[in-house]
């Protein structure tokens, strides 16, 4: 026999397999298939098939029908088929009724039918050569049993039960299996002090319970997390099967190895060895899987390797080699596991098909068990046969599906999820960290560097092809870090503290500026500090001072044209922006001031070409064309711009916006520095030295009379509007969301109501994001849109029990309607409380909040004596 | 300047994606071990797992948090073809004394044949939602009409893309201007060069999403895609992680010009591209305004990209996966990306070797 194996080795190693990834029609739905030990031949079996297919390198060619005859038998109704792998003309089939068929190649007739078990009462799952015996087959069934036939008698040599004698195992008694693969338990598993099978050999056992009832009362004080996982195993709770019902067989495999050895799975979970001398017992018994076991296979060199596949979607290798089954691999497949075959020459591969859900085809390398290094994806149906074509050959696999075709699958054609996978995570967080995790290999060494070569996973040829003899890389795993921003170093704290700080309300509207002003500039925002002073001066010139003190009245006046007084007394706003800019300059940092007053200086001049429609301005006091926001950087003119023009008067209209540019202070070489380059050049030393901040003071102190006229806050309007959009492009709503609700109905009409209800919206997000519940309820309260407004009025049902009789309250007030008290009695000072109620939810009684605390600081019995130990959060 | 905290996941296999949720002091991995880990940030730091447990029986792709306001709330895809929904569980005090906390599944979404590749909460102003794609080309749209009741998601809208789709990101904009919106991307490496990166609109009248835009210049397999929060902008900012960064705007075109009923057109330009990287780039995430825009690739750097005033976008940073500083080809390796910017456009009109000092 041995030397019949070395020829099949030898003929490969004369003439490597040919062929393509290809695939063929049957006229029926496959359930199993088998090659010949030619390679060049694959049997094709099923309920209504029963075909011989000859694999030609381009195609798939049908060389002989075995289903003769007019009355289709329920004998050819194949459950499973084997080819004998030392006899070209051998095949046997079991039936779906029960019936094991051989059947001679050789025979001259047309019907090829050689012998006829019928031993079996229902299904055979399963048919299976002694690999070098030539006249010895096994079989498994449904009915539980295992035969074993010598083909040259007529009846079965020896039968094997299922049904094994289950020593020491009391009735109602319950094993707990924890199913989880145990290396995926915590760390903490060891604390916990669970017995934990190590090295992993199988499922741990935790221990056998006495469980007359099926609650886990013996498990208590288990961790929770760990009873979720176990389950009970359900081979005796009921007690034991009854006599001569044993457990279906789903699969038996001869050892390729042992002479006398063979194994079988059962639909109960369990995994026998046997010896075919030995009918009466088993040598060996354990449970593989949480439900059937459908599958197994030895691995065709590692004598002791046994692979099996359950229901459970996991396939197990076993070392049968020591005393106990060790589990040595677990595979962690999609769905449950149909068939298993180690793939050949490749020591720790093996290929599954599922018989539910999944059509594919995967071939998984054992060590690494949750990602499959290859996948077939050709069928459309379940796939119920797979064969290596070739003992020796790793990269031709032929399967047969229930989409009734055949398929001879390339291994260099699958594709390949690892490859596939993305090796990375990455997470921007809230302050300005950032999470990020990558494939170690990525990020160890430089090695990780590799250069773009097209995409990796195309074309083929720069596909890394899976080499069998390629050392295994060991498991891929990944490096977790967050990069945590340092604080005032660009982390987001400026928005919590702006948020905070802001006064948005309650104050006359000068006052908001300032100090909004105040707070963005000791948080290093100049620009948003300039814009604030600039607003500041638009609609709180003195003149409009009564009128603007509160929120909302101001339009009124301006609309109707009433005179406004002379508006500009520049000795008052001068101080503050004075001190301003000196802060700033002494920081040496006035670059955003300078680019402030740019789009400042810009909005200006697009107001001045509106309104100057007509009159006799020289364009040349125009500070900048209009055209863009980057435009204008540079537009601006450093000689007409000049802002210490002395002699400066103005035409009737007067515009004091442009004066109030002068109010920021950059000498004429900054401006020409700007002119120049936008990467700012000069440096900021000169600028603050050539731009005496008095010199804005000198300026600002235009005489009153220049500004006699109308200045209605309006004619600012469509500018703050067009700054508000701005800051909202950039991503600064809280600007924007800041200036609507302290600036009110001043520029609240020219923006359209739905993008206010955006930015109120988006902003709104953003303070809950950092918890400023307090803020958002502010801004939501203050805020006029009515979808905004209305988030605080969404119902808060609060439930509440009255604190004497203990009812529940009706929802009228805080008197109870039972016992017709107030039930918001503080429980100390046994007054009613306004304002903030706190109570226990345990016995309703509650109080004044100040008194509670100081209550529970001495005691934690409750203050109305009814001796509940309250409890507050 | 970044400090880089080393968390040791303890994951089996590869992580395949990282969330923070909506505060920022939870984060969620996942693995190709299947697990998913909750992290949560202590007092002083440090990152804790609080939770980890077997999610699906295949390699978990991605996690993501629910708005809180809908409970503790994540959802995982898995090449195991489903999408899953946990939420977690307060009250088990064994749990809490040990620091643990207790996960529950409350619904398994099975519509897809195949590996689910992605999955995103929509914007909480939608409501409870949930979009998937799967490498059969479909993006899924699930609603919880009880959003007291996570178990019931019914399946709203089928999106066929015709292509294998990798990544889906929502339009995160409330405003009632934009209608939802979700953006979807494709590593199908196939050799016709089809558009990877579609963008789909939903439309109150025919209540159904429909093919607004399809970006023709990304025919490369794209790992990733993301919108910027939008805060209050009018247009939006699109991410794109495929052989290298790209970073659209769109801005829609008026209503009224376009024939009514349709989808909204918009003006599509892109405004940044780039091959730094050097391979593969396979992330890309916003900070929350929407401002700086980080990308990682197979270089295993991640980088910080940011635009000035003139939205010309620069790199801004560029850190290494472990830890340590990149003294590479760019001068702006060490200096600090300034986040906190008010306007960072205007910041960086300053050119970038004075902002770096300015924080140093």
């Amino acid at each position: 026999a041995m030397e019949k194996m070395s020829r099949v080795t030898t003929a490969l190693g004369g003439s490597a397999l040919t062929g393509r990834t290809m695939h063929c029609h049957l006229d029926a739905p496959a359930n199993a298939i088998s090659v010949c030990r030619d390679a060049a031949q694959v049997v094709v079996a099923g309920r209504s098939i029963f075909k011989i297919y000859a694999i030609e390198d381009e195609q798939f060619v049908e060389k002989l029908n075995l289903r003769v005859g007019r009355k289709p038998s329920l004998n050819l109704s194949c459950a499973d088929v084997v080819w004998h792998q030392m006899d070209e003309n051998l095949l046997a089939t079991a039936a779906t009724n029960g019936v094991v068929v051989t059947w001679n190649l050789g025979r001259p007739s047309r019907n090829k039918q050689d012998q006829l078990f019928t031993e079996h009462k229902r299904t055979v799952n399963k048919v299976c050569f002694h690999p070098t015996e030539a006249h010895v087959l096994l079989s498994g069934s449904q009915d539980g049993f295992m035969k074993c036939f010598d083909l040259r008698r007529k009846d079965s040599v020896s039968t094997f039960s299922g049904e094994a004698p289950e020593a020491g195992r009391a009735d109602g008694e319950v094993l707990w299996v924890c199913h989880r693969p145990p290396d995926v338990f915590p760390e903490s598993t060891k604390k916990v002090g669970l017995e934990v099978s190590t090295p992993p050999s199988r499922p741990p056992r935790l221990g056998r319970r006495q469980a007359c009832d099926s609650s886990p009362q013996s498990l208590q004080g288990l961790p929770p997390w760990l009873l979720s996982l176990l389950e009970p195993l359900t081979f005796s709770p009921h007690g034991p099967p009854p006599a001569g019902q044993s457990e279906s067989v789903r699969d038996v495999q001869f050892s390729i190895r042992d002479y006398f050895t063979f194994a079988s799975t059962f639909e109960n979970g369990n995994v026998q060895l046997w010896d075919i001398r030995r009918p009466d017992r088993c040598e060996r018994m354990f449970t593989a899987h949480n439900g059937p076991v459908f599958c197994c296979d030895w691995h065709p060199e590692d004598r002791g390797w046994l692979a099996t596949g359950g229901r459970d979607k996991m396939v197990k290798v076993w070392d049968m080699t020591t005393h106990r089954a060790k589990e040595v691999h677990c595979v962690q497949t999609i769905a449950s596991v149909a068939r298993v075959k180690w793939r050949p020459e490749c020591r720790h591969h093996l290929a599954t098909c599922s018989m539910m859900v999944d059509h594919n085809i995967y071939v998984w390398d054992v060590r690494r068990p949750f990602v499959p290094a290859a996948m077939f994806e050709e069928h459309r149906d379940v796939t119920t046969g797979i064969a290596w074509r070739h003992p020796h050959d790793p990269s031709f696999l032929l399967s047969g599906s229930k989409d009734s075709t055949l398929c001879q699958h390339l291994f260099r054609d699958a594709s390949q999820p690892v490859e596939r996978a993305n090796p990375e995570g990455l997470c921007y967080g809230l302050f300005g960290d950032l999470a990020f995790a990558a494939k170690e290999s990525l990020v160890a060494t430089e090695s990780g560097r590799k250069p773009y070569a097209g995409d990796r996973r195309h074309p083929i040829f720069f596909k890394r092809k899976l080499d069998p003899a390629e050392p295994f890389v060991g498991l891929a795993s990944s490096a977790l870090s967050v990069f945590e921003i340092e604080p005032g170093s660009g982390s987001m704290s400026w928005f919590v503290d702006t948020a905070e700080r802001y006064a948005l309300a309650g104050r006359p509207l000068a006052e908001l500026c300032d100090h909004n002003a105040k707070v963005a500039r000791e948080l290093g925002r100049n620009q948003v500090a300039q814009t604030w002073t600039m607003l500041r001066i638009i609609y709180c010139s003195p003149g409009l001072a009564s009128a603007t003190s509160l929120n909302h009245s101001v339009g009124k006046g301006s609309s109707c044209g009433v005179p406004l007084m002379n508006s500009f007394n520049l000795k008052d706003m001068a101080p503050g922006l004075g001190s301003e800019t000196r802060l700033d300059r002494s920081k040496g940092d006035t670059r955003s001031d300078t680019v402030l007053l740019d789009s400042s200086a810009t909005l200006i001049t697009n107001e001045d070409n509106e309104e100057t429609e007509g009159s006799d301005v020289p364009a040349d006091y125009l500070l900048g064309d209009v055209e863009g926001e980057e435009e204008e950087l540079y537009l601006l003119d450093p000689e007409h711009a000049h802002p210490e023009e002395p002699e400066y008067v103005l035409p009737q209209e007067a515009f004091p916006l442009r004066h109030e540019i002068v109010d920021t202070p950059p000498g004429p070489e900054h401006l020409q520095d700007k002119a120049d380059s936008p990467h700012v050049s000069g440096s900021e030393a000169d600028a603050a030295s050539l731009a005496p901040v008095d010199s804005s003071f000198s300026l600002i102190s235009i005489p009153h009379a220049l500004y006699d006229t109308r200045l209605p806050p309006d004619f600012f309007s469509a500018l703050v509007c067009d700054m508000l959009r701005f800051y909202a492009e950039q991503g600064d709503v809280q600007m924007a969301v800041s200036v609507l609700i302290v600036l009110g109905e001043r520029v609240r009409k020219d923006i359209d109501e739905q993008t206010q209800e955006h930015w109120y919206a988006s902003y709104i997000d953003l303070l809950q994001r950092f918890c400023l519940w307090n803020v958002s309820n502010q801004v939501v309260k203050l805020s006029t849109s009515r979808a905004i407004s209305c988030l605080n009025q969404a119902s808060t049902t609060l439930h509440v029990n009255c604190s004497h009789c203990k009812r529940p309250m009706s929802s009228r007030g805080w008197v109870c309607d039972r016992c017709h008290r107030c039930a918001s009695m503080c429980a100390v000072c046994h007054h009613v409380v306004k304002g903030l109620f706190v109570w226990c939810q345990g016995c309703s009684h509650g109080g004044h909040l100040q008194h509670i605390m100081k209550w529970l600081e001495g005691s934690s019995h409750c203050p109305a004596g009814c001796g509940h130990l309250c409890e507050y959060s | 300047m970044f400090v880089a905290r080393h968390i040791a996941a303890d994951h089996k296999d590869l992580i395949h994606d990282v969330s923070f949720d909506f505060h920022g002091r939870r984060m969620a991995t996942c693995s190709s071990d299947q697990s998913v880990k909750v992290w949560d940030k202590s007092e002083s730091g440090d990152w804790h797992c609080t939770a980890s447990w077997k999610t699906h029986s295949g390699s978990v792709w991605r996690v993501t948090w629910a708005h809180p306001e809908f409970g503790q709330v994540l959802a995982s895809c898995s090449f195991d073809r489903t999408a899953a929904v946990w939420e977690e569980i307060v009250g088990e005090s064994n749990d809490k004394l040990r620091g643990q906390s207790h996960w529950v599944k409350r619904t398994t979404l099975v519509d897809s044949r195949t590996s689910v590749t992605d999955v995103k909460f929509a914007p909480k102003h939608m409501g409870l939602m949930l979009a998937t794609c799967s490498a059969d080309g479909i993006v899924r749209i699930y609603e919880a009409p009880d959003v007291m009741n996570l178990s019931q998601w019914s399946l709203q809208h089928e999106i066929s893309c015709k292509l294998s789709c990798s990544c889906i990101s929502w339009n995160p904009s409330s405003s009632r201007a934009h209608s939802p919106m979700i953006a979807v991307g494709s590593d199908d490496s196939s050799p016709n060069a089809m558009a990877k990166v579609q963008i789909f609109e939903y439309s109150e009248n025919t209540r159904k999403y429909a093919k607004a835009e399809t970006l023709m210049t990304v025919t490369d397999p794209v790992h990733d895609i993301a919108f910027a929060p939008n805060l209050g902008r009018s247009f939006h900012i699109l991410a794109v992680a495929t052989k290298d960064v790209r970073i659209f705007t769109l801005k829609p075109v008026r209503k009224e010009l376009t024939s009514s009923g349709g989808p909204t057109k918009f003006e599509i330009h892109i405004v940044a591209q780039f091959d730094n990287h050097n391979s593969q780039v396979w992330r890309v995430s916003w900070n929350i305004t929407g401002t700086v825009l980080a990308s990682s690739g197979d270089d295993g750097c991640v980088r910080l990209w940011k635009a000035n005033y003139m939205d010309n976008w620069k790199c801004t940073g560029i850190l290494k996966g472990n830890g340590s500083p990149v003294n590479g080809n760019s001068q702006q390796g060490n200096s600090n990306p300034s986040l906190g910017s008010n306007i960072p456009n205007l910041q960086n009109s300053l050119n970038g070797s004075s902002s770096g000092r300015k924080h140093s």
